[in-house]
């Protein structure tokens, strides 16, 4: 802990990311605007003091609709890579304790499920389950869930040989307390910045698709809806796009700074030369 | 993949015929189709097909174009852009990584991995529309949408394809650079260089034999596991500046509900990942002797 707090670079990433949160749960209960009720007297108005990030093609206003929309953006992400990391984590740790064919089928899907380009797995499966909000947590769970299964397994297999684990077998301890008191403990910290990374793609991903139109749908906003509707006005009123993309990026850089931070402390061989 | 593309959501004949069609209509384009025959045998003519390579014909985008087709003529397109922004990002990523691994804790070092860092917090399609604004709309240095297929003229689709293969390649030269660069530095301090330092070679000898070619393992081995990402960011990229490409052609059979099309696209991705990671597998080998 202390290591981390002398890493500049992972203490900035944390309190973006601080920042980042307290904005998205604080915000849109601090605004007076609503992020979906059209203002007809004030159309794509520039930034003011009234609209800080100005007002889109309905009057309603981005900074309101940028706050309401990173809460969805970040809900759905979170929501997608904690069900991964939940089910791709037990997977990975069941398989790499109990072996067998059940493992070695788990593995083939992860692998297969793992060789799409991801964006491409979650275009495929939003024509599957249909487009929406709670799909596209369903798709970053899926696209995730070969990446934790193996992260997982890798480092149970590991951890599985060292003798405290063993002396834990001797003792009668129950498969489950093993699993869940000596071998998660240890691999806990790289699966952190595994979700970590996973919750700022998964950004990536909900926004890409809802900007594609294949994700979450208008008039609902969403950082790749807010930036859709944005494109088609780009011209005459560049703020839309230009807001929230630098919103959309600023949410990444925390989460990217963190998780760099993370694996520093978790590697302190590295960081010395660093 | 079949099954559950099935199992899914929303009707092609929908999609095709509009909402308001009759249920008459709706089972003519059924009956059309093939949608009306049993699953299991849907399956055998779709499976039959796919193994020679026969998808069958587009139901609702291109109405009765044989899928193989639409996919031969685009893939060009997308194998371009994808070559194209990995050469782009293997050069942005050897000059920045190689730079700021020797000049290490100086400006020039802090000043390349926080653009590395700032890369990869840019998704590509946004990172398309600042291209767009900057150098296509501001400087008017490229064209802001369109493109010309490399099959009729390799300089016009260089040209063209520019924009779009930057904002692909952006993302992935931010990753390749870190990870040259701390194999770079982990490199430099093994034992086997300083011996070759004491012996007296030149610093530039060293980097080549000793240093490079032993980061270079790691560095590989990345970009075969970024190459799903670049395929993944052609998709939105290729939608962005209009290159009609197999994402764009996804992206398309998405909204249309053509599942065969949808189906094909995913597949055509899978091989071509499979094929670079054969590849990239190959490449490693050749570089570390003690794998072969």
């Amino acid at each position: 802990m202390r290591t981390f707090i002398a890493n500049r670079l992972a203490l900035f990433g944390a309190a973006i990311t601080a920042f980042v949160l307290l904005a998205v749960m604080v915000g849109p209960w601090l605004s007076p605007y609503s992020p979906t009720e059209a203002d007809f007297l004030a159309l794509l108005a520039p930034p003011s003091l009234a609209h800080p990030f100005g007002t889109d093609s309905f009057g309603r206003d981005v900074l309101t609709r940028i706050l309401y929309g990173a809460r969805v953006s970040l809900s759905v992400s979170v929501a997608g890579v904690l069900m991964a990391a939940l089910l791709g984590g037990s997977a990975g740790l069941i398989s790499a304790y109990a072996g067998g064919w059940t493992s070695a089928i788990l593995m083939r899907i992860a692998d297969l499920l793992f060789s799409f380009p991801s964006f491409v797995l979650a275009l495929f499966l939003m024509v599957v389950l249909g487009f929406g909000v709670t799909n596209i947590a369903a798709s970053i769970a899926l696209i995730y869930f070969p990446l934790f299964a193996r992260l997982s397994r890798n480092m149970a297999l590991v951890v599985k040989e060292e003798p405290w684990v063993q002396a834990a077998q001797l003792m009668g301890q129950s498969t489950f307390s093993i699993l869940g008191r000596e071998i998660l403990p240890n691999i806990a910290a790289p699966l952190f910045v595994q979700i970590a990374l996973g919750i700022a793609f998964g950004i990536v991903i909900e926004a890409g698709l809802s900007f594609l139109g294949l994700g979450v749908q208008p008039p609902d906003p969403s950082l790749g809806t807010i930036m859709a509707d944005g494109r088609e006005y780009f011209q005459r009123a560049p703020w839309v796009l230009t807001l929230s993309g630098v919103a959309i990026s600023i949410a990444l850089l925390g989460l990217n700074l963190l998780s760099d931070g993370i694996r520093d402390v978790m590697d302190p061989k590295l960081r010395a030369r660093l | 993949m079949f099954f559950v593309m099935r199992a899914g959501h929303g009707d092609p004949a929908l999609s095709a015929l509009g909402d308001l069609a009759t249920p008459e209509a709706i089972a003519a384009f059924h009956k059309r189709w093939g949608l009306d025959a049993p699953l299991v045998v849907q399956f055998w003519r779709w499976l039959s097909g796919a193994l020679v390579g026969n998808f069958g014909v587009s139901m609702t985008i291109a109405g009765g174009v044989p899928i193989a087709d639409l996919i031969a003529s685009r893939l060009p397109n997308t194998m371009f852009i994808g070559l194209y922004a990995l050469v782009i990002a293997v050069m942005i990523s050897l000059l920045a990584g190689t730079v700021s691994a020797l000049r290490h804790g100086r400006l020039i070092d802090s000043a390349a991995t926080s653009m590395a860092v700032l890369g990869i917090s840019m998704p590509d399609f946004w990172l398309s529309y600042v291209l767009v604004y900057a150098l296509a709309l501001g400087a008017g240095l490229f064209p802001s949408y369109g493109f010309i297929s490399p099959a009729d003229s390799l300089v016009a689709a260089l040209y063209s394809g520019f924009l779009p293969a930057l904002a692909v390649a952006a993302p992935m030269a931010a990753a390749f650079t870190r990870i040259l660069r701390t194999a770079l530095i982990e490199t430099l301090y093994r034992d086997h260089v300083r011996v070759a330092r004491s012996l007296g070679f030149t610093g530039a000898f060293i980097f080549v034999h000793y240093v490079l070619r032993n980061a270079l393992i790691p560095y590989v081995t990345v970009i075969g596991l970024q190459v799903r990402y670049l395929l993944g960011g052609t998709v939105v990229v290729e939608r962005i500046f209009g290159v009609p490409g197999i994402g764009a052609l996804m992206v398309d059979a998405a909204f249309g509900r053509d599942y065969a099309v949808v189906q094909a696209c995913a597949l055509t991705f899978l091989v071509i990942v499979l094929i670079v990671n054969f590849l990239v597998d190959t490449l490693c080998n050749a570089l570390n002797p003690r794998a072969a």
